[in-house]
């Protein structure tokens, strides 16, 4: 058996022991479970990123793909014969593979998924197995979502994902848990949709038009597309039908609005997901459908469309960001500035540009899973997160204090940290292509900065300010225990590394983004060729 | 032995620190708090002896090294791995650390060409860690490192007892790495990193007594405003990048040809380029209109204040824009903007200098002040870049060398006056000083002198050659009224400075004794650990100037930065030694005059008349800015607060109604009466009828 198939049933599988078996767990031996499943997931995912590294590189020449998936399990699934005698039959796959992003975002997922335990390990006590059950749903869920590489699977997974994460919001929730589990449901289904119905008449396209006989396959489709290029009309409406769920999903300005509210009633293991991985589903959306696929929508309306969006976003989402008192919703604000520099960078559609977009999608994860993870901390404490009811908490709660100061700046892209290779790769590649976006971009720099050391200003610095405490006295409250320690290790060791030597992820995902590059490459170089033919009669 | 330590001063001297720091924060657990600045100081020594190593080391080479430097770079390129790297690039030494990160540009091309011109010519951004050092470098690291390590042997005696004891001096060793760093960079981006990590540190230690709010504000203040100097600077790189191809010194400076075919093709963007590095400098080194935040930054503890906030971190301007003098030079306009933007700061700062009350804020206000006058030296190049420009950033990089020491002895005393007075340090609750800390008040008196410019002591020299080298500007031809006005700028503000240097000084420490409270009954002048770096501090201040000035060990030891250029020596200006002498006495005099017989600290009048008001409030430019840019954004965020629960939240919740109300409408049709049912498919049936009967009687 493969090994991605271990990778996406190991958690599911251990859900399903989880409910069926032992529903009635006590909170201990549940989250020791979970726990247990999360590493063991991890476990695998270092064991297919192992041999993902150990495959023979494959050299630009021999790449005839834009999107090479290895390790591929491709299983036939089910045949449709054709309508015509003359026609080609429509063959449905069970395909998955990893190229190098979908390794990155595996490994991303499944570290914090095991944060994601360590989090919840006190803070959820109530019908402790079906948390930790929907949890590790949810982990499956992402795991799939990257790897597949047929777009109906893809489509199945990307959508299955909210099925736990609505459980989660909505049961283990703050007190308007059913209005924004349902309205999150709701609005990126609703955008979904319009994805499906995008997607499955672009194969429908491509397999009338070219007679592809796997049309759903993600790679044979974008290779039929590079050499039977679409009208530019049909791109541009494919293109705005398929974008639009990924826009809700990422969230670009002006369909965020389910982001903030979902975070905050969201426990703050779902806010750790959320905010990490599933909003890059979105992003991710972008990267492997459409940006190989519809190239010249994507460099004509794409980059006018999201760049703007985009700019858009940073800015709004940091003036949002600044005039929130709750903490958690100012971090849910911050997550739309900073996709919003991740989608910069992909649609500034070179290799600096994609390349730190990607970087950020990953950067994003860990900083802002971490912040949510602290977030989490002193609000299982003080139970509140309100800024003005808060004050001096590096005084009270030094370990608090410092981990905090250190994922801050991470967050704000100080260089050394993880941050700062990604915002500037990606403003560095949307400058070479229109240097307005680019500036009015790095002005989100500046706001960030200012939104978030707001934050430690009021709340961490300054005379001890404290609510009073859930029982007992707030000057008693301990500092972070161990386990709240090793939750936020990985995820700021990280951090450190890949700021200090982000080349081995770079190395890592370079050849598919050189991949998807060479698509733009090859077609600017065949339009230069017809423009040149129009005029040279 | 000798071959070691030049293969290895180079990352010694920002290695150093750094392991202290790392010491401090893996170890600082078990040690004994109070032994913190042990590792720091025998770090910061280490750094010491090599910057003073590299400083005589690394101009020889240049002579030993250019008849063979063709080889040399040509054996470079062959060494693709270069594992680890020591070589001589006209006039440089390079040791290369690892690579950071490198983004192909993708149109890989056959290997013909060597490695730098592929990788310049395939695009895509490298970024390798890369030190390197020529003559300008090793100046600047002679002085952090000095300053430092005198600073960090204050700090021992003078932070003695803080509970935060540890945390100071990991942050300190932090800032020294970063700073030798931000000098050793061999790269745009790479000096970016250490901009903002220096500003991370004086973060940190603005922020170091951080349950006080107001260090709390003064450090985001700080580093918010600074981020919009680097919002400037990370442009200007990405511009830099587009224009070379490259962001290495070595291959942007290396040609000055090249810059010169750019300049002349694309006028604009280069001058675009050099305003927009010029932008970070203004952030960094506190010039009008971002100098907003240095006064702020006296929150801190005064060691620094007296290391980052005036001799080093906020020299970092200056040394950005002389180290990208070849651009510079090709843009008399952007020159013109930085004497400008010098001369507005140095004036408004010396003018709000006269009026504080607050020790430390005078020396704040007269370092922006005197990096102002920095910047106006450089910019006196725009009148004639060709002559100028190598005066014009000798004598701005001499200006920062003598004020780096004079300004750290100011600050460092007034420390030493805080630290007798109990932590109080308004003018207005102690005077007549000068008895009780008599060593104190030797050291502060060496620094005063010498800022206000007091013949043949530093500060002497290097104004008098900054005043020299404008004097030149105004007798240009095309721009000679502008340089005039800002020499007028340049004499008024070298008059204003002797004045409040001195009313600082003569309300310390001249008129009865006063105490405050805090202070008890007898205030104990500095102990050894911070007497012994006054003294020599004190000395440098005295002597540094003429002992590197009119002998032009400064000026010479300089023009051997590569890619520098070059001009004709010039004399003395008789002139305008004559006149800042008159202005210095004068100033010194004036200001004897006004508070000389002063009736002790309850004295000093308050600030009454208008215009002393507006002196003591700084122009009022920071209730400018509160109003006119922090509070429109403030209420801009809550605009967008507002307009996204009211507005887009409204309509995505009103889109969600649509299927409720669409069933709400249809709702009374399925009210389960039949005779309704029945009517309905009457109707029905009637219109099908009336459609086929239609069709059939074949209507086209």
């Amino acid at each position: 058996m493969s090994v991605l198939v271990v990778l996406i049933l190991l958690p599911l599988v251990a859900a399903a022991l989880m409910l069926l078996l032992d529903s009635q767990a006590t909170p201990v031996r549940a989250r020791w479970s979970a726990l247990l499943a999360t590493l063991a997931t991890v476990g695998v995912s270092l064991a297919v990123a192992s041999q993902y590294t150990e495959l023979p590189t494959i050299t630009a020449s021999q790449r005839v793909k834009p999107i090479t998936p290895r390790m591929e399990l491709r299983h036939e699934w089910l045949t449709l014969a054709p309508s015509t005698p003359h026609g080609v039959p429509t063959k449905f796959e069970f395909y998955l593979g990893v190229d190098g992003i979908s390794v990155a975002m595996i490994l991303l997922t499944t570290i914090l998924c095991v944060s994601a335990v360590l989090v919840s390990w006190t803070a959820v006590t109530e019908r402790a197995a079906e948390f930790y059950a929907a949890l590790l749903i949810l982990e499956a869920g992402l795991l799939g979502v990257f790897c597949s590489f047929d777009l109906l699977l893809f489509y199945v997974f990307f959508e299955f994902t909210l099925i736990p994460l609505f459980f989660l919001v909505g049961i283990w929730g703050g007190p308007l848990r059913k209005y924004a589990a349902g309205k999150f449901f709701i609005y990126t289904l609703g955008g979904s949709l319009i994805t499906l119905l995008g997607l499955v008449s672009l194969s429908l396209m491509v397999h009338q038009e070219t007679g592809l006989a796997t049309p759903f396959s993600i790679p044979d489709l974008a290779q039929a597309l590079m050499s039977h290029r679409l009208s530019p009309t049909v791109q541009y409406t494919l293109f705005l039908m398929i974008a639009a769920g990924f826009m809700v999903k990422v969230p670009l300005f002006p369909f965020h609005t389910w982001l903030p509210l979902a975070h905050v009633e969201a426990p703050t293991a779902g806010s750790v997901l959320l905010a990490g991985v599933l909003l890059k589903l979105g992003s991710y959306g972008f990267l492997r459908l459409l940006l190989p696929m519809l190239p010249d929508a994507c460099r004509n309306i794409g980059t006018p469309l999201i760049a703007t969006l985009s700019v858009f976003g940073i800015i709004y989402g940091s003036l949002c960001a600044l005039s929130q008192n709750d903490i958690k919703k100012l971090v849910a604000y911050s997550s739309v500035a900073h996709l919003g520099f991740c989608m910069l960078g992909l649609f500034a559609l070179n290799v600096e540009g994609i390349t730190g977009g990607v970087l950020q999608m990953i950067n994003h994860g860990l900083s802002t899973g971490a912040l949510f993870c602290l977030v989490g901390m002193f609000y299982e404490r003080y139970h509140t997160r309100q800024l003005s009811e808060l004050g001096g908490l590096a005084t009270q709660l030094p370990r608090l204090g410092v981990l905090m100061v250190f994922t801050v700046f991470a967050s704000i892209g100080l260089p050394g940290l993880n941050g700062f290779v990604g915002e500037v790769l990606a403003l560095a590649g949307m400058f070479k292509v229109d240097m307005l976006y680019s500036a009015l971009g790095a002005l989100g720099v500046v706001l960030g900065a200012w939104y978030l050391l707001g934050v430690l200003q009021k709340a961490f610095f300054g005379p001890v300010q404290l609510p009073h405490a859930h029982d007992g006295h707030a000057e008693d409250v301990p500092d972070l225990n161990a386990r709240e320690i090793l939750t936020l290790a990985p995820l700021l060791a990280l951090c450190l590394y890949l700021g200090l030597f982000p080349q081995r992820l770079i190395e890592l995902i370079r050849p598919d983004v050189e991949g998807v590059v060479h698509v733009y490459k090859a077609t600017s170089v065949h339009d230069s060729k017809v423009a040149e033919g129009e005029t040279q009669p | 032995m000798v071959s070691w330590l030049n293969d290895n001063v180079l990352w010694l001297i920002p290695a150093a620190p750094l392991l202290a720091c790392l010491w401090i924060v893996v170890a600082g657990q078990f040690l004994r708090r109070e032994k913190a600045h042990q590792p720091v100081v025998l770090g910061l020594i280490i750094s010491w002896l090599c910057a003073l190593y590299l400083l005589f080391s690394v101009v020889p080479s240049t002579f030993e090294h250019t008849a063979e430097h063709a080889d040399e770079h040509a054996a470079e390129v062959k060494d693709v791995h270069h594992e680890e790297r020591h070589a001589a690039k006209g006039g440089a030494v390079t040791y290369y650390v690892y690579d950071w990160f490198s983004v192909r540009g993708g149109n890989e091309q056959p290997t013909t060409m060597t490695e730098d011109q592929a990788r310049a010519d395939a695009g895509g951004m490298h970024v390798r860690v890369e030190l390197r050092a020529d003559a300008m470098s090793a100046l600047m690291l002679v002085m952090v490192t000095t300053v430092s390590l005198l600073v960090a042997i204050f700090a021992s005696g003078y932070m003695h007892g803080d509970p935060g004891y540890p945390r100071f001096f990991g942050a300190l060793s932090l800032f020294v790495f970063s700073m030798c760093m931000l000098v050793l960079a061999s790269n745009f981006l790479l000096l970016f990193v250490f901009w903002e990590a220096v500003g991370l540190c004086s973060y940190l230690l603005i922020g170091f007594w951080f349950h006080k709010p107001s260090a709390a504000a003064a450090a985001k203040k700080a580093f918010v405003v600074n981020r919009i100097g680097d919002f400037g600077l990370i442009l200007g790189i990405f511009m830099i990048w587009t224009t070379f191809g490259t962001l290495e010194f070595s291959q942007i400076f290396a040609d000055p040809t090249l810059i010169a075919q750019v300049a002349i093709a694309q006028p604009e963007i280069f001058t675009t380029i050099c305003l927009l590095l010029f932008i970070g400098a203004v952030g960094k080194s506190a010039q009008f209109p971002l100098h907003v935040w240095l006064p702020d930054a006296m929150e801190g503890p005064t060691p620094v204040s007296a290391l980052i906030h005036a001799a080093t971190m906020v020299t970092a301007g200056v040394y950005l824009v002389a180290r990208c003098a070849p651009l510079f030079m090709h843009s008399p306009f952007a020159l013109q903007i930085v004497a400008g933007i010098g001369a507005a700061t140095a004036l408004i700062a010396a003018i709000t200098a006269l009026t504080q009350n607050d020790l430390k804020r005078v020396l704040a206000y007269s370092t922006v002040s005197q990096l102002g006058y920095m910047f106006m030296s450089l910019g006196a190049a725009g009148a004639d870049p060709e002559h100028l420009m190598q005066p014009a950033v000798t004598y701005a990089m001499f200006h920062m060398f003598t004020h780096a020491f004079f300004k750290a002895v100011l600050f460092l005393s007034a420390g030493s006056v805080m630290h007798a007075m109990g932590d109080v340090i308004d003018m207005r609750r102690f005077s007549g000083l000068r008895t009780a800390l008599p060593i104190t008040w030797i050291t502060f008196l060496a620094g005063a002198l010498a800022l206000a410019g007091f013949p043949l002591l530093s500060g002497f020299w290097s104004k008098d050659e900054i005043l020299a080298v404008l004097h030149m500007a105004a007798q240009s031809k095309e721009h000679g009224t502008y340089y005039t006005v800002i020499l007028g700028v340049a004499l008024l503000t070298a008059l204003m400075t002797a004045f409040y240097t001195f009313r600082a000084y003569l309300l310390t420490f001249h008129g009865p004794e006063v105490f405050p409270p805090e202070a008890g009954h007898h205030p104990h002048d500095a102990p050894p650990a911070m007497a012994i770096p006054l003294y020599i501090l004190a000395a440098a201040a005295l002597l540094i100037g003429l002992a590197t000035g009119p002998t032009h060990l400064y000026g010479h030891y300089l023009h051997h930065t590569p890619g520098m250029p070059s001009a004709p020596a010039h004399g003395p200006d008789w002139l305008m030694m004559m006149l800042s002498t008159i202005l210095a006495i004068g100033g010194i005099a004036g200001a004897h005059l006004v508070y000389g017989s002063h009736r002790g600290a309850a004295g000093v009048k308050d600030n009454a008349s208008p215009l002393q008001k507006f002196s003591f409030n700084g122009l009022y430019l920071d209730e400018l800015y509160i109003a006119l840019v922090v509070k429109p954004l403030r209420s801009l965020a809550e605009v967008c607060e507002m307009f996204d629960r009211m507005v887009i939240d409204q309509i995505v919740d009103g889109v969600a109604l649509i299927p409720g109300i669409v069933g709400s409408i249809l709702r009374p049709i399925q009210n389960g009466l039949v005779q309704h049912y029945a009517f309905v498919m009457l109707l029905g049936l009637a219109a099908g009828m009336v459609w086929m009967l239609q069709s059939l009687t074949g209507s086209p």
